[in-house]
């Protein structure tokens, strides 16, 4: 083993001998290739089919994940974009079977698009993921949520129908269907129309929230392939959407918050094929193409505070990753992965320079895996190469930029005891700045580098498994320092702003869950605590009024409570979230001091099996799933970002055919 | 079986928050109110000076300030403090402020409103709604408010609702309701009255934006109070930002440019013969850029800056002023420093001057107002924290 891994291991056992008072035996490794094991765990992972009342959006179960903050501004309709750990959400990764959905405008991801339907697992991972054949991307990305499909065994499927407060009406239907012994369809369809009216505090009266009505369509086709010693899929999606802005909630007296509506059409074609070729070289090429169109109105004729912008988008993307894994020898393994992707914007709004962008990604990784201990390195070159139009005295002129920036990694995975394990991880990725970080006109600056982030976090995991019980608890301190934080600076007047590499953030916290759970007979019941710490300061001017303060929007402490119990076919559970005190200002002052909230909503579902089969299990059969969803049970106004209040207590039922 | 009940009672035990409150300070005299002391020495003869801060568009936090000469009181906030009713606050997005018989009127762009208080306490004396207001004027019997909305059916009807063209809107005085309105050019910004006219700066600032012509505005609308009607429209340059008239006659414009290939700048014409335009350049300096700017008396003091397109690098900002009834020029030895974002400049008993400056810092946060004397040793005298972007001031004598 080499000297610094030595070292790195000594320090990882002493720190945990410290706090946990474990012998300090250094075990000596098995020597036996666990291709399989990862070497750092998903710091969170849900099976979407275990969960109560499985909620429509993979934003809800984001938002209790430990260390996740979801941002949402309400409704059905409202963008609900997750940030982790205090980085902000460009610095999250969104990938879908291993492919990124990403936007190169913004790259704001809207999880209230992604439907749990047809998802498998979940996952979030705060540290690297070290799985084999990741494509490049997925090494790039600081944190990375990960939305697996089920691959479907047999024909069969699904009709839901949910609904309820709000004025939601979502039926939606999946459908597999064995089309060989090679070759599985999975075809499903989800409509969705959301009034969004619910009422909500104005200062000293109440209000409805308006213009905040959905109604969107997602067709979904994929197939999955076996050949000997690989398997294939090949994902469309098509999503149409329309959707009205309720806007902020601010002074006014007779006209109204906003009239403005969106139009969406997103359109993408993914796959990927995964060969192993020899038992010690596998391969997996994945694609992507995607094309997503935006119509923005903000109807001055309806509304005569609105701004006259009548903006049509167009987005386009290529992707293609070719993902190499070699055994080198028994637990030694290296990977290749090598991504290229071309990113187009088109619009009609003003001075609009048609930014194009073709990015490469390649990533080099190593593994070495025993059953006791596990190490990952990985060192990532991205390098992204824009064209877009410069205005010149009396005309336009192409312009070209490069950005290119290196990526390291490592991580590493003891675990000394049967019910102790413990991980560590550092890294440091970089996030390309949006086209409208650099080009939005009036405001945009081309000569943005990327924004750093330096991450580092350790896990301790105890596992115990006294009888029917089951008890884990998990201990994550981490530190992040993002730096260069692409901010917008104003220049000479207000209406001149410019986009600026100035930002310092320096991020300390922790993460605990603790889980226990039981059954007996036909009873089952489970509690986890979750608890997250961060200290998210400002340290970008030395001296200023904000340097050492709190930023805006991220709580100190957070929290949640999570028990489930189940009967038979009856389950239950029921949730207690907290929010802790928040500044909606880098200056902490009072005037921008967002007073602390707790959550509670709950679940229930029942299981009416059919068939013979289905009695003796219930999870698998042919069934009647009945459930009912309560959130904020106890009417508690909250706004997650200022000027955008949340629904109080609203509940939806769903009915669940499944064959 | 009596675990599981209390694991249920864990988790129902919802988690209670140690609500933190801020005592807000309600006093029902003005006079109360108390904030940073600071210097006034020099700025004595006047009784308060306001600032408006503007606030972030979407986050409902335009304030009021004030300084009190008598004191050297700074006071921040002080609409909410002496109108503890309306919750709402002053609203969102303060975009002008300026004093008449002893009111204050505030514009409130995107709230839709101005607001009047009393200058000698704050209190709320009258709210008229105008869509997308952006900057008043008075004569002696109406403000004039001019406002990007063409689409408000009660007194306009709409041109274009794909690219409309702003309007001026009249209220009277004495009732302090709307009595009409005027098209004018596209998104209109300062307004100034000389002698039973109003000269309307017309920006074009969304126009520019909009397909398919991407074009800035560059006139003048020259409405005649009287009639309230458009009487002359007169070319200057592109996107036209304030207006001032001295006593003299002699009608200033500045213009903001296009941030790419065109400058920012003074202009002038008299109101006798609009057509005769003039752009105010001085070559014995550097560069005669506008970035804010303040009328007194017949000076128009401009604060720019040389390198105005690199919006990257750090700017170092000049105090100019023309005097067009002395024709004579200044330069004032200060050296300002960070980003200045409002300003106006103060007289004192002597006629000693100084210049208060509101630098909106990162905009995002509450910003600074500072006072640099203009006379002796032209130095920062002191500085105070505002609210976020304090770019408005109106001076009460």
């Amino acid at each position: 083993m080499p000297g610094p891994f030595r070292r790195l291991e000594v320090i990882l056992a002493a720190v945990i001998a410290l706090f946990l008072q474990a012998p300090d035996t250094l075990a000596p490794a098995a020597v036996y290739a666990v291709k399989a094991l990862p070497v750092v765990r998903a710091t969170e992972a849900v099976k979407v089919d275990t969960l109560v009342s499985a909620p429509a959006q993979v934003a809800d179960i984001l938002r209790t994940f430990t260390g996740v903050q979801v941002k949402d501004y309400g409704g059905a309709g409202g963008l609900k974009t997750v940030n982790v750990r205090s980085l902000g959400s460009e610095h999250v990764g969104i990938f879908l079977d291993g492919i990124q959905v990403d936007n190169a405008q913004n790259m704001q991801v809207d999880l209230g698009r992604f439907s749990t339907d047809g998802l498998g697992s979940v996952s979030l991972y705060n540290a690297q993921k070290t799985s084999r054949l990741q494509t490049a991307k997925e090494y790039a990305s600081g944190a990375a949520v990960h939305l697996e499909s089920a691959v479907p065994e047999i024909s069969g499927g699904r009709a839901r129908l949910r609904g309820g407060s709000l004025g939601t009406v979502n039926p939606s239907v999946l459908w597999d269907q064995r089309l060989s012994r090679r070759l599985m369809l999975r075809t499903s369809a989800d409509f969705l129309y959301s009034a969004g009216r619910y009422p909500y505090p104005y200062f000293d009266t109440t209000l409805v929230r308006e213009n905040g009505d959905i109604r969107s369509l997602r067709l979904e086709a994929q197939l999955f392939g076996r050949v000997r010693g690989g398997s294939w899929q090949v994902r469309v999606y098509g999503y149409g959407s329309e959707r009205g802005f309720p806007g902020p909630v601010i002074r006014r007296l007779s006209f109204p918050f906003s009239a403005e509506r969106q139009a969406d059409q997103d359109l993408f074609v993914q796959g990927g094929w995964t060969q192993e070729w020899t038992g010690r070289y596998t391969a997996a090429v994945r694609f992507k193409y995607a094309n997503n169109y935006t119509h923005y109105n903000t109807h001055p004729e309806k509304n005569p505070m609105a701004l006259p912008y009548n903006l049509h988008y167009r987005q386009q993307s290529g992707y293609f990753s070719l993902a190499q894994s070699l055994v080198l020898a028994g637990p030694w393994s290296v990977d290749l992965s090598t991504d290229i992707q071309h990113n187009a914007l088109d619009s009609d709004v003003g001075q609009f320079v048609t930014p194009r962008r073709t990015t490469f990604t390649g990533a080099l990784a190593s593994r070495v895996v025993w059953q006791k201990f596990r190490a990952a390195a990985h060192i990532v070159y991205q390098g992204a190469w824009d064209t877009f139009d410069t205005p010149q005295a009396g005309g336009w002129s192409r312009s070209n930029t490069y950005r290119g920036s290196w990526m390291p990694s490592l991580s590493l995975f003891w675990a000394p005891l049967p019910w102790l394990e413990a991980d560590a991880f550092v890294k440091r990725s970089y996030r390309l700045p949006s086209f409208n970080d650099l080009y939005y006109s009036l405001m945009g600056n081309a000569n943005l580098v990327p924004e750093a982030a330096l991450q580092a976090g350790a896990d301790v995991r105890l596992a115990f498994r006294p009888g029917t019980w089951q008890l884990d608890l998990r201990i994550s301190p981490y530190y992040n320092r993002v730096s260069n934080k692409i901010v917008a600076i104003p220049t000479l007047s207000q209406f001149r702003w410019t986009m600026l590499n100035v930002g310092l953030v320096d991020i300390t916290g922790a993460d605990v869950k603790a889980s226990a759970s039981w059954h007996s007979g036909p009873w089952r019941a489970s509690w986890t605590l979750r608890y997250t710490f961060q200290q998210a300061l400002d340290q970008t001017t030395p001296g200023s009024q904000t340097w050492g303060n709190q930023i805006p929007y991220i709580p100190r402490h957070s929290g949640s409570v999570t028990v489930g119990f189940g009967w038979k076919d009856l389950a239950f559970t029921w949730d207690s979230s907290f929010t802790g005190a928040r500044w909606s200002r880098t200056a902490n002052t009072p005037d921008y001091y967002l007073a602390p909230w707790s959550l509670s909503s709950a679940a229930v579902q029942y299981t009416l099996p059919f068939s013979e089969r289905g009695a003796r299990r219930a999870a698998a059969g042919r069934a009647l799933l009945l459930g009912v969803t309560i959130d904020n049970v106890f009417n508690t106004p909250y706004q997650i970002v200022q000027g955008y209040p949340m629904p109080g207590l609203n509940a939806q039922l769903s009915a669940t055919f499944r064959w | 079986m009596k675990k599981i009940w209390i694991f249920f009672t864990l988790g129902v035990l919802t988690l209670v928050a140690c609500q933190k409150t801020f005592v807000q300070e309600t006093p029902s005299k003005d006079a109360d109110l108390k904030g940073t002391s600071v210097a006034v020495e020099e700025i004595g003869g006047n009784k308060k000076i306001f600032v408006l801060n503007e606030g972030q568009l979407g986050a409902n936090n335009a304030t009021l300030d004030f300084l009190r000469i008598s004191d050297g009181q700074y006071v921040t906030g002080a609409f909410k403090k002496m109108n503890p009713g309306a919750k709402a606050g002053l609203g969102d997005v303060g975009n002008d402020i300026a004093l008449h018989n002893n009111e204050v009127w505030m514009v409130i762009n995107n709230s839709g409103l101005v607001e009047v208080v009393s200058a000698a306490d704050e209190t709320e004396m009258a709210v008229i709604e105008v869509p997308t207001p952006r900057a008043i004027a008075f004569d002696d019997k109406y403000a004039y408010v001019t406002s990007w909305a063409g689409a408000f059916a009660d007194y306009t009807t709409i041109t274009d609702s794909a690219n409309p063209k702003g309007c001026v809107y009249r209220i009277d005085l004495s009732t302090k309701k709307l009595a009409g309105s005027v098209e004018v050019g596209y998104q209109p910004e300062g307004i100034a009255y000389y002698d039973g006219k109003l000269y309307v700066a017309n920006s074009g600032g969304i126009a520019s934006q909009l397909p398919p012509a991407y074009a800035y505005d560059n006139t003048v609308s020259i409405i005649d109070a009287k009639s309230f009607s458009v009487t002359k429209t007169v070319e200057v340059e592109i996107n036209l930002k304030n207006v001032y008239a001295d006593s003299q006659g002699h009608i200033f414009v500045t213009t903001l440019g296009n941030y790419a290939a065109v400058h920012s700048g003074l202009y002038m014409f008299p109101a006798s013969a609009p057509e005769q335009v003039t752009h105010i350049e001085w070559h014995a300096i550097k560069h005669t850029h506008v970035s804010c700017s303040y009328v007194l008396g017949d000076e128009v003091f401009c604060i720019g800056t040389e390198n105005e397109f690199d919006f990257g690098a750090a700017h170092t900002y000049m105090l100019w002023s023309y005097n067009a009834v002395k024709n004579k020029f200044t330069l004032y030895p200060v050296t300002l420093s960070g980003v200045p974002y409002g300003m106006c400049v103060v007289e004192d008993t002597m006629g000693f001057r100084s210049l208060l400056l509101g630098d909106a810092g990162d905009y995002f946060n509450p910003g600074t107002v500072s006072c640099y004397r203009l006379f002796d040793r032209h130095d920062k005298v002191w500085s105070v924290t505002a609210g976020v972007c304090p770019g408005h001031f109106a001076v009460w004598k």
